[in-house]
This record gives structure tokens, C-alpha cells and sequence, in this order.
């Protein structure tokens, strides 16, 4: 499982998790002793499997190395893993024997700032400003954890929607990397002549990479779905234009008329069959299950639109610290340290997403990988939230209204159907987003 | 105790009389006090299971039933909207397409697997080299977990580089779309329905047929009976009775299938083969509305209460002719 199919997965689990929480909370709140965060001179620290099979030892040994200050709580680790995460944050925070800091799905801290649990990281960034951790974090991320009410959490790794191309089969078709929309229809055309698709994705069961392709060309054009109200305002020229766009590309041929129902896997075996030239998905698409192939995958360029506005879409994974901790301040100074510490989860490959901080995606060991550190100089600056073009701090609503929702899978699977009009199929999401939002 | 006495307490025994001594006749007490004594103590013994029951089932249905009352979403509970959600449910043109491919799946998933698997049962009565290695292989389907089988439909038809579009290719169909193309991608699921679901219908009339006394197939053959004669006026009169069990059972089965539907497509595409249970999901765990969810699958519940019922019904006509 690559942390980027899987982002937006974990969203939806977590409002899931989230949401057996809150029913719990009343309950099993009156049931505890407290004691949460770690009670006493220790504190949780709750963190996913990101990467392999060595992410979570690694990652274990820099947090129990954490040495306190005197009066402040030591740290004790828990890896968590991703099957019933949810449930398992939900009922450990409703009943205050949750951990006091912790990562999780990438939109959880957003929901359990919206049901009080959360311990905002302003102080903690004020704090990181003195010692330039703050201005280590790349462009954009921080803004992306901020709310009304502050900031629910830090950015901790990113996954990202870019595109990709097999090298040898650009090679073949005679073209390169394509820069803007005409470049990449011409591209996807030269491919057709060898038999390839070039806009591969997939939009079947389990799979949300279809419906964030979409959004990110639609943000690519300087549309998106929300405005500045954080109100769905899909049906703007920019996602007419953009959506007509694809229309074209599908029904030109370009798409694989069976992408609306593939899975992760199914697309994986398509970039393995090598029917797939050009596609789009996250950025652990070579270590998927894609054979001989991973090594002639190529970052694309992102692409500039009709009006030459550039953009895409990303999601900010995150670490957030809980109301429920033996001490806030001891939640911040472990979080201090941990990010002063973490780089070797990069660094040693242990297969976490994108780094949040310049000093890691400078060192020596990272800049091995020539896809990551492009996606890192040409993709991270230009990428957004689902917020766009409103903002671009995430919000509450942004989980149970396109995150995967089924409007917005339907919207996909009409579109790549291509037996729809763009401005009745971006109507029909319009109303049932707002359906949803009553 | 002796032969004479045994012989004895035989006969007191026939006359209700017990080995103890004569004690109180059978019509001394009324039958119906012993019957409410009995019942009392039977209904004491089962008290702690029907507390369980009560805990485990009648709770959440309430809770449920309640929660469909409400507009509330999976963090909150919501205000008060009497019957709006149902009556909102059943306007939705999404409702009724669901509606409709929930009954083209059961009826497919009911008739189709009854079918395959009354064929196999016969078959499989015939004197087979290997019969019963044949009867673990043809079990493999239903015992398989439906994550597992899923996934193997899924690499045998998603791609066109999967085996089934190849074959097709091969055979002059050209490209064909298995799970993009809406009315194959219902096909398929129907058919991967009755795949997963013969087994299950051929123990059942395996078991039915078991039953069957061969010499009234002997006493028919005499008669002249033709083979057709001999299943349509023999076997499946005899074997009726457990057909309708087993169809109450796999309309169950059927309406409340979720993985079968879901692991293979989602629902998708656009759509097609989101059956209403597929929707209520879609609507409690996608969409976070819960009210019109739970309103969905109450609805569910109570046409799969009446056709039961009216099945049953059938039952008893059978247990009755």
C-alpha cells in the first residue's frame, strides 16, 4: 500500500473512526479514570506504519531517545496500524486514553479540532519561529493545517497527484515530456500510434486517485471546487474548461475506456503491461506493484493551462497534539525534538511519503532519488488542498463532501465514461455537494 | 427386579403409572397448569440468552430506528424529522435504480444459483469416478472467502489483458468491457453472484434429494414416466419444501450482499450495480448521512420481511398438500 493511494482512504476512515468517537465519547468519557496522553512522567506517542517494515523500529528508536527536560513527561511509543485505525483513535480519544501527540489519517486532526480534542499548535509554532524550524518547513504546508480556530496540526510527510511517463515509450512514441495542456494532447496522440494510453489512471473500487486527478485539473486551469466561504462553487469556466478538456482526452481514445473501474492494482498492472505511457498518481508509484517498469518512470512537468496558471493537488499528512496529555508543554517539546530528529526516516529509506522540511530534502541521501527531488522542485510550490481556489487551509467539510464521497465518484466515473457533458456532469456534482453540506 | 415385576411396571408404565408407585394419574392435573409450569420453567432457561438477544439485536434496531428519524450524521445525532428521510429516500431517482439492480441481482443470484446447483446436486447422485473429490471442488467457491474470490474475478475480467477479454478478443467480441461497460458490469456481478452461491444451493438439494426414496423413481419407471416427467412430477414436488428454504435464505443472502458488489466494482460505474445495500453504505460511510442510510436499510429489511413471509407462507402450503 503506497502512502499515496492510500491518503485519501485514510481520510474517510478517519471521519469514519472520528465519528464512532463522538458517539462513544459521552459514555465511555463518564468510564475513564483519565490518565490519557500517558498520565504521569510518560506521555503516548501514537504513529503509523508510513513506510516499510523498518519505518516503525527506526522511528521507535528516535522517539525513546527523547530525553526530557526535568519536569517534563519521557515519551513512549506506539506504532498504529492503518486496519481500523479510525476505531481505534476514536474510541482511545473518547474515552481519554488516547495519546497526547500523534499522526494519523490526513484530515483527523480536522475533525477532532471540530469535536474539541485538539491541542492547536500555535504556541508550538511560535516556538519554531525562534528556532527555525518553521521557516525549514517547505512553502505552503503550514498554511494548509490552519483553521478559524488556529492551527489543528503540523505537516509531517506529503502526498502528492503528479503525472508520470515510461521513458522508453516516450522514446518509442517520439515525443517528450509535455509542459501544457496542447503539449500533453499531442503527447497522449503520439501514443495512441504505439498502442498506449497516455492518460492512466483509475477510478474503481477502493481507488480515489480518478476523482483527485480531476480536482487537480481543475485547479491546474485556476478552478477547484470550494470558494473562499469554503462553499462548493464547481460549475466556474475554469472546471467547465478543464473538464472538457478530459472529455476530449477520453473520448479521443486516449484514456483506457476501462480506467473508470480500475483499482490501484489494476492501474499498477497497466503500467507493468506497458500500456500505460503517461499517467497520473502519486508519487510511490514506482515501489507499487508496476515489475521491470518502476525503472523507466519518470516525473512529468506540470503542466500550464489554456489561460497559464499551473497547480494540482496534495495532501498535507500531519502530526497533532491532543488536549489530553500529562502536559502541553511536554507535547511541544517532544514534537521539538522529534522534528529535529526525524530526518533519518528519510534519509535511511524506510519509505515514508515527502518530506515537510527544506534541511531533509537537501541532504545528500534524498537527492539520490532525482523523481522525488523533482517533485519536490516542480510539483510541492504549485500543489493545493482540496480548498482551492478558496483557500488553502483544509476544513471539516472537505471529508464528508468530496474526499472520496460518491458524488464525486460518480462525477469521475461519468466523465471518464465520457458519455456526459462537462457543464450537466460539474451541475450534477454542484447540487449533490451541497446536498451533502445541509 | 424381576422378569414379572419388569413385565409389571410395563404395564403400569402403558397405564401412566410409574415405577415408584401409582402417584397422580395423567388427568389428575389439568393439562394446561403442567403446560404453563413447563413453559414458566423453559422460559426461565432461557431468560439469560433472551436478555442477550434483547442487548445484542433489539438495542441497536432501536437505536438505528431512531437514528433514521433523524437528519444527524456520524458525529452528530440531529434533529427530530419524522418520516422525511424515508419519504426523501424514495424520491430519488438513485433509490429506484438501486431498487430495481438489487432485484435483477436477487432474482439472478436466487434462480440462477438454485439452477446451477439443483443441476449439480443431480449430477452428482449419478455413479461419478471421484464424486466426492468433485463435492469439495465445487464447494471451493462458497468456502473461499469473497475478498479472495473478488480478487480473482477481478485480475480474470478488469483489464484487457486479463484472461476473459483476451478470450473474448480471440473469439471475434473485440474489446470487451467487463466492468466499465454499465450492463456488463451488472452481468458480471450477477454471475459472480451465482459462482459464489451454487455451493450453498447444491448442499441444500443434495440434502433434499438425499431424501428422495429411490423406489418411487423405481415404482414411476414401471409407470412409464419420461425423465422430464420423473423431475418435474417427482423430484421437485419432493424437494420443494427445501427449495423455498433455500430461496428465503438466498434472497437474504442476496439483498444484504455488500462484498460481492463492493469488492468488485464499487458500486460503479456511474451507478450501475449500486444495489440498495451498496447505497445505504455509500450514503451512511461516503456521504456521512445517516438518517437516509439507516431509512434505506430499514426499507430493505421490510421488503425482505414480506417476501419471507410470503415464501414461508408457501412452506407451510407444502408442509400442508
Amino acid at each position: 500500500m503506497t502512502s499515496q493511494s492510500t491518503g485519501a482512504a485514510f481520510t474517510r476512515r478517519s471521519f469514519i473512526g472520528v465519528a464512532g468517537g463522538a458517539a462513544a465519547t459521552a459514555l465511555l468519557a463518564a468510564c475513564s479514570t483519565g490518565g490519557g496522553g500517558g498520565g504521569g512522567d510518560t506521555m503516548k506517542f501514537w504513529n503509523m506504519p508510513w513506510g516499510g517494515t523498518e519505518f516503525n523500529p527506526l522511528d521507535k528508536k528516535i522517539t525513546l531517545a527523547y530525553e526530557p527536560k526535568s519536569g517534563l513527561p519521557s515519551a513512549k511509543y506506539q506504532a498504529i496500524q492503518w486496519a481500523n485505525f479510525t476505531q481505534t483513535f476514536s474510541s482511545a480519544v473518547a474515552s481519554n486514553t488516547g495519546p497526547a501527540v500523534s499522526s494519523g489519517g490526513g484530515t483527523q486532526a480536522f475533525q477532532f479540532a471540530n469535536q474539541g480534542k485538539i491541542a492547536y499548535a500555535d504556541d508550538l509554532l511560535d516556538s519554531w519561529k525562534k528556532d527555525g524550524i518553521y521557516d525549514d518547513f517547505l512553502p505552503g504546508l503550514i498554511d494548509a493545517m490552519k483553521t478559524d480556530e488556529g492551527y489543528a496540526a503540523v505537516p509531517y510527510n506529503l502526498d502528492v497527484r503528479i503525472s508520470w511517463y515510461n521513458k522508453s515509450l516516450m522514446e518509442q512514441a517520439g515525443v517528450e515530456s509535455p509542459k501544457s495542456w496542447d503539449e500533453y494532447m499531442n503527447v497522449c496522440a503520439a501514443l495512441k500510434k504505439i498502442g498506449v494510453y497516455g492518460f492512466g489512471l483509475g477510478s474503481g473500487a477502493g481507488s480515489f486517485t480518478g476523482s483527485h486527478i480531476l480536482a487537480a485539473f481543475m485547479i491546474n486551469n485556476g478552478g477547484g471546487l470550494f470558494n473562499a466561504d469554503k462553499k462548493p462553487d464547481c460549475v466556474t469556466p475554469e472546471n467547465i474548461q478543464a473538464m472538457e478538456f478530459i472529455l476530449e482526452i477520453v473520448k479521443a481514445g486516449y484514456s483506457d475506456p476501462a480506467a473508470a473501474t480500475y483499482t490501484s492494482a489494476n492501474v499498477e498492472s497497466q503500467w507493468k503491461a506497458k500500456k500505460f505511457g503517461f499517467g497520473w498518481d502519486g508519487a510511490g508509484l514506482p515501489a507499487g506493484a508496476v515489475g521491470d517498469v518502476a525503472g523507466d518512470l519518470v516525473v512529468g512537468d506540470p503542466l500550464t493551462g489554456p489561460s497559464g496558471t499551473k497547480g494540482g493537488l496534495y495532501f498535507p499528512n500531519n502530526i497533532m497534539m491532543y488536549k489530553n496529555t500529562p502536559s502541553q508543554k511536554g507535547s511541544e517539546a517532544f514534537l521539538t525534538y522529534y522534528y529535529k530528529n526525524m530526518a533519518p526516516l528519510w534519509t535511511k529509506n524506510t519509505g515514508i511519503g515527502l518530506p515537510p522540511l527544506k534541511s531533509i530534502a537537501d541532504t545528500s541521501e534524498f537527492k539520490a532519488d532525482v523523481n522525488k527531488v523533482k517533485i519536490l522542485a516542480d510539483w510541492q510550490p504549485i500543489l493545493k488542498t482540496w480548498a482551492a481556489p478558496g483557500g488553502s487551509g483544509l476544513f471539516y467539510n472537505i471529508a464528508n463532501t468530496v474526499d472520496g464521497t460518491a458524488p464525486m465518484l460518480d462525477f469521475t466515473q461519468s466523465i471518464l465514461g465520457g458519455k456526459v457533458d462537462a457543464k450537466g456532469a460539474l451541475t450534477k456534482l454542484q447540487t449533490s455537494i451541497e446536498g451533502l453540506m445541509k | 427386579m424381576s422378569t414379572e415385576s419388569v413385565a409389571g411396571a410395563l404395564k403400569k408404565a402403558r397405564r401412566g403409572v410409574g415405577v415408584a408407585g401409582p402417584g397422580r394419574s395423567p388427568g389428575a392435573r389439568p393439562a394446561k397448569k403442567r403446560k404453563n409450569s413447563h413453559a414458566r420453567v423453559l422460559l426461565l432457561f432461557a431468560l439469560p440468552s433472551l436478555i442477550l438477544l434483547v442487548l445484542l439485536n433489539l438495542y441497536p434496531v432501536i437505536y438505528a430506528g431512531l437514528q433514521s428519524l433523524r437528519n444527524g450524521d456520524l458525529i452528530s445525532a440531529g434533529d427530530f424529522v419524522g418520516f422525511s428521510n424515508y419519504i426523501n429516500v424514495v424520491q430519488t431517482p438513485e433509490f429506484w435504480h438501486s431498487a430495481w439492480f438489487t432485484l435483477v441481482f436477487t432474482v439472478t443470484g436466487v434462480f440462477g444459483s438454485w439452477a446451477v446447483g439443483l443441476g449439480l446436486a443431480l449430477f452428482l447422485r449419478t455413479r461419478i469416478p471421484a464424486n466426492g473429490l468433485f463435492k469439495v471442488l465445487l464447494l471451493l467457491p462458497w468456502v473461499v472467502p469473497v475478498v479472495v474470490s473478488a480478487t480473482s474475478w477481478n485480475w480474470l475480467v478488469a483489464t484487457p489483458q486479463s484472461p476473459l477479454p483476451i478470450l473474448f478478443d480471440a473469439l471475434g467480441f473485440g474489446n470487451v468491457l467487463f466492468l466499465a461497460d454499465p450492463v456488463l458490469a451488472q452481468v458480471t456481478v450477477c454471475v459472480f453472484k451465482v459462482w459464489v452461491s451454487f455451493p450453498f444451493m447444491m448442499m441444500m438439494m443434495s440434502s433434499a434429494l438425499a431424501s428422495v426414496d429411490i423406489n418411487v423413481y423405481e415404482a414411476s419407471k414401471v409407470d412409464g414416466a419420461s425423465s422430464w416427467q420423473t423431475f418435474t412430477q417427482i423430484t421437485l414436488p419432493i424437494i420443494s419444501r427445501s427449495t423455498y428454504i433455500s430461496w428465503i435464505l438466498m434472497t437474504i443472502f442476496c439483498v444484504n450482499d455488500f462484498p460481492t458488489i463492493f469488492l468488485l466494482t464499487g458500486g460503479g460505474p456511474v451507478n450501475a450495480t449500486r444495489s440498495l445495500v451498496v447505497l445505504a453504505y455509500s450514503t451512511v460511510f461516503q456521504n456521512f448521512q445517516t438518517g437516509p442510510g439507516v431509512a434505506i436499510a430499514f426499507i430493505m429489511t421490510l421488503v425482505l420481511v414480506v417476501i419471507a413471509t410470503m415464501l414461508y407462507r408457501q412452506i407451510r402450503k407444502v408442509n400442508i398438500e
